[in-house]
């Protein structure tokens, strides 16, 4: 492990970088001595994922600077980042699938010929001990098509190693390995970090945090906020640095809480592998009910179940008093369910086509000659775009513009407006505030608030915190599938979903 | 998940590609041109061929004769503008008018069926066709380009196993001649009047029903059509049988201008389309497909095979220009669509 009198093999500092108008990072800093290992933390949108791309070379940091052994460099590209002795490894590991082990590992690195071929079989005496020493099983000659996530794995640690990294970046590594192979991987790290290798480990899982790291470093709202040693590292101490000081709990949400509204949508054991493990809830109608817990915790996909976007493993659901099981979006849309996805542009919007199109999609039925005549009238297709961009204040000259020239809080109107006409029993709206501006956002509150008071039943996925005490009813705490904590009415609080987003079950 | 963070903090681009943005201004000037560069690009070939040669090329007769014989082209490009509308790529329909030319007037000499029938049946022939291409697409997951080569090819087998390779030429009736060579109608070539018929039923339903407007959504983004409920498999089944029933059209009435069922004569028209299909998207909007366009863009293949022919090119250049203009008409178009996306 590092002695603490070793110099720095890099130094982050002060680094900001702001996209569009948003600021990812505002102060970040981070140093990280030759072979320890270094913790990140961060709920979401803290920055984590903007500190590492500006380390890969693939976004160039605002202001600050960055030291490697003492000398400012300027990591311009992912090429100089490697040549720097920097590897990444990311959660979707990057893979040709037709290729060995041993040319996957050799991907990029300069390899040694004779009489200009490349010499295969010295290669593969090179890299064989580096393989078995990070735990790689497989033959160098197997094709890497069958080999499990771990073993992926161990083929990016392994490239790092070859192309002699003196740090390697892991994101989120245990996110798709099992207890077993998490703990082999533990021991490789351990083995990594004694043989002055260092790794920045960036993890939502406080417990592996907890136990690996050497140093753990803080980022909330894009600026560094703590540096804890090993010495004086307690759960307790990071979830506060990740929550922000503000621990007062009973913020005041709406008092309304339609207990004895009728159920409109039940779900029972709803289960999707690996993602979705077992929920069960109830909804009622003119009820906002929020989905909080970490980017990953399974919320999206089981919006996607309840809209019949994929299909349970097992499990049931009610609609309206009866079976509900929608194989297809269609059925969802034909029983009275809307959806808000999360990715606006791509799975939301028709970018090129104009707004009163894409306000107009889910309500052809209403903008036909007639019944039997399909043909459309041009004239209810604007007056329906008319009427819904002054109800939710979109702004744009003309209905006639295409949507993908609007700003983000308009494009996110529109796609909640598209339902408006239709008003369906049901909407889910997954991340409504994204990349939203203050006043839009407060506008989309508003409407989820004045649907449910409608009677529509609501559920709103966010991952950030702040937003559904104040929108919701009642909200449930996602993490790694399943549903740990409900809370309602004073229990909700910002720093009672982020507890119990990182699994804490309550009892 | 952190890596679907990264998306999320960055949903615009990486910093490379946001510096190499192009100014507004700059942007809509390009626009502009690659919106027009087609019509003017017709507008300018019409004047310069006048001027060169006003007494063959400029006549009321020459007009009506490109447009009659560019009839067969526009039919079948606006079938294809269906499927590409949609997101797909159809391959087979230059072989499937070869192979309806064939039955058509098989079924017409060989089996004694009366024209009519024997048209509706090729018509339903064609949209099964398209039926059997959209399955391949939607339900087996093959890619179109794939899908319709193969099927395309099996088009051609059975084109020849039919015929035997031979043309059937004798005892084509008279009354099946004039329907491409007839001018029933005001003295309109019957090709032209057919041709009007089908593009304005094409242009209402894309741009004016409420099917259209699932039409486009399903091209336009496949992800958010299906999560806005709309039935995309169907939709693209839709837009290959439409393609389909157009190329048995093009397939009979050039069967019956030529006056006999030929293999492969309709085989060149899959090339003419595509040039006019994307020569057209990037006509008037950024690089998407729409009817009209492809209208212009097969006015334009014409008018310069016409010009060509007027100035007794040689045959090469034929084929050069028709290269040519697909790639020119391909680069047009993607570069009005990476105008509109960025």
């Amino acid at each position: 492990m590092g002695a603490p009198a070793a110099p720095p093999f890099l130094v982050v500092r002060n680094i900001g970088k702001a996209f569009g108008g948003a600021r990812a990072l505002r102060d970040a800093s981070l140093d990280i001595i030759a072979g320890e290992v270094h913790g990140l933390v961060g709920a979401n949108g803290a920055g984590k994922s903007t500190m590492i791309r500006i380390l890969a070379g693939l976004n160039h940091p605002d202001q600050g600077s960055i030291e490697i052994d003492g000398q400012t460099v300027a990591v311009e590209t992912p090429h100089r980042a490697t040549a720097m002795g920097m590897s990444f490894i990311h959660q979707e590991l990057a893979f040709v699938p037709g290729m060995t082990v041993l040319q996957n590992i050799m991907l990029g690195v300069p390899k040694r010929s004779r009489f200009g071929l490349t010499d295969w079989a010295a290669i593969a005496r090179d890299v064989e001990p580096i393989a078995r020493r990070v735990g790689i099983t497989a033959s160098l000659n197997a094709n890497v098509k069958g080999l499990s996530t771990a073993e992926n794995w161990l083929i990016n640690i392994c490239r790092a190693l070859v192309r002699k990294s003196r740090l390697i970046v892991m994101d989120e590594p245990t996110a798709s390995l099992s207890a077993a192979e998490a703990e082999k991987l533990f021991t490789i790290i351990a083995d990594l970090s004694a043989s002055g290798v260092a790794v920045l480990y960036v993890s939502h899982r406080l417990d592996e945090i907890l136990k690996l790291c050497d140093r753990v470093s803080v980022l909330r709202d894009g600026s560094s906020v703590a540096e804890f040693t090993r010495a004086g590292l307690t759960r307790r101490a990071l979830v506060e640095a990740i929550v922000g000081g503000d621990t007062a709990s009973g913020d005041s949400g709406p008092d309304y809480v339609p207990q004895n509204h009728e159920v409109v949508l039940r779900v029972r054991n709803l289960t999707r592998l690996p993602k979705v493990r077992g929920v069960s809830f109830e909804l009622r109608q003119g009820e906002v009910l929020g989905i909080g817990g970490l980017v990953g915790a399974g919320r999206s996909e089981l919006a996607r179940l309840i809209y019949g976007a994929d299909r349970p493993d097992s499990g049931s659901m009610t609609f309206r008093g009866k079976a509900y099981a929608p194989k297809t979006p269609q059925a969802a849309v034909a029983a009275g369910i809307g959806l808000v996805p999360e990715e606006r542009r791509t799975e939301g919007l028709f970018l090129t086509k104009s707004v009163a199109f894409n306000l107009g999609l889910v309500n052809l039925d209403k903008l036909v000659l007639g019944r039997r005549v399909p043909l459309l009238s041009r004239k209810a297709q604007s007056s329906l775009a008319r009427e819904t961009m002054k109800l939710l204040s979109i702004k744009t000259a003309s209905a006639d513009n295409p949507v993908g020239r609007l700003s983000g809080g308009n494009q996110q109107k529109v796609v909640i407006g598209r339902w408006l006409q239709r008003a369906p029993h049901m909407l889910i709206l997954d991340e409504p505030t994204r990349g939203v501006d203050i006043g839009a956002r407060a506008e989309i509150h508003r409407q989820i608030r004045d649907l449910a008071a409608a009677g529509m039943a609501v559920l709103v996925i966010s991952s950030e915190p702040d937003e559904l005490p104040d929108l919701c009813d009642r909200v449930l705490v996602m993490a790694e599938g399943v549903v740990v904590r409900e809370m309602s009415g004073a229990s909700m609080s910002r720093s009672a979903i982020v507890e119990a987003s990182y699994g804490e079950r309550s009892h | 998940m952190a890596s679907e963070a990264i998306d999320r903090e960055d949903d615009q681009m990486s910093d490379a590609t946001y510096n190499r943005r192009l100014t507004p201004r700059a942007k809509a000037g390009l626009g502009l041109f690659a919106r027009y560069a087609t019509i003017l690009g017709l507008l300018a070939m019409i004047i310069a061929f006048s001027i060169l040669s006003p007494k063959a090329f400029s006549t009321l007769g020459n007009f009506t004769n490109v447009l009659n014989q560019a009839s067969l082209a526009m039919i079948i490009a606006g079938g294809l503008t269906l499927a590409v509308v949609v997101g797909e790529l159809d391959l087979s329909i230059g072989f499937a008018a070869s192979l309806h030319g064939i039955l058509v007037t098989g079924f017409i000499v060989h089996d004694k069926l009366p024209i009519p029938l024997a048209i509706a049946i090729v018509l339903a022939l064609g949209a099964l066709i398209g039926l059997v291409n959209g399955f391949i697409v939607t339900k087996m997951k093959v890619n179109s380009v794939i899908a319709t080569l193969g099927v395309g090819t099996i088009i051609t087998g059975i084109a020849f196993a039919y015929s035997a390779g031979v043309p059937i030429v004798a005892g084509v009736p008279e009354a099946f001649l004039q329907l491409s060579l007839g001018r029933w109608l005001f003295g309109i070539p019957n090709n032209i009047v057919v041709m009007v018929l089908v593009l304005g039923i094409l242009w209402v339903l894309v741009e004016r029903t409420s099917i259209g407007q699932e039409i486009q959504a399903v091209g336009g983004n496949p992800a958010a059509a299906r999560l806005a409920g709309i039935n995309v498999d169907r939709i693209k089944t839709l837009g290959f049988v439409i393609s389909g029933m157009c190329a048995a059209l093009t397939g009979m009435l050039l069967a019956s201008r030529l006056g006999s069922g030929t293999t492969s004569a309709a085989d060149s028209y899959l090339l003419t389309a595509f040039a006019a299909v994307f020569l057209g998207s990037a006509t008037l909007r950024d690089g998407e497909f729409h009817v009209l366009g492809t209208l212009v863009g097969a006015l334009i293949i014409a008018f310069g095979f016409n010009g060509l022919n007027i100035f007794g090119a040689p045959t090469f250049s034929q084929y050069v220009f028709q290269g040519a203009i697909l790639i020119i008409a391909v680069g047009l178009s993607s570069l009005g669509r990476s105008l509109a996306e960025s």
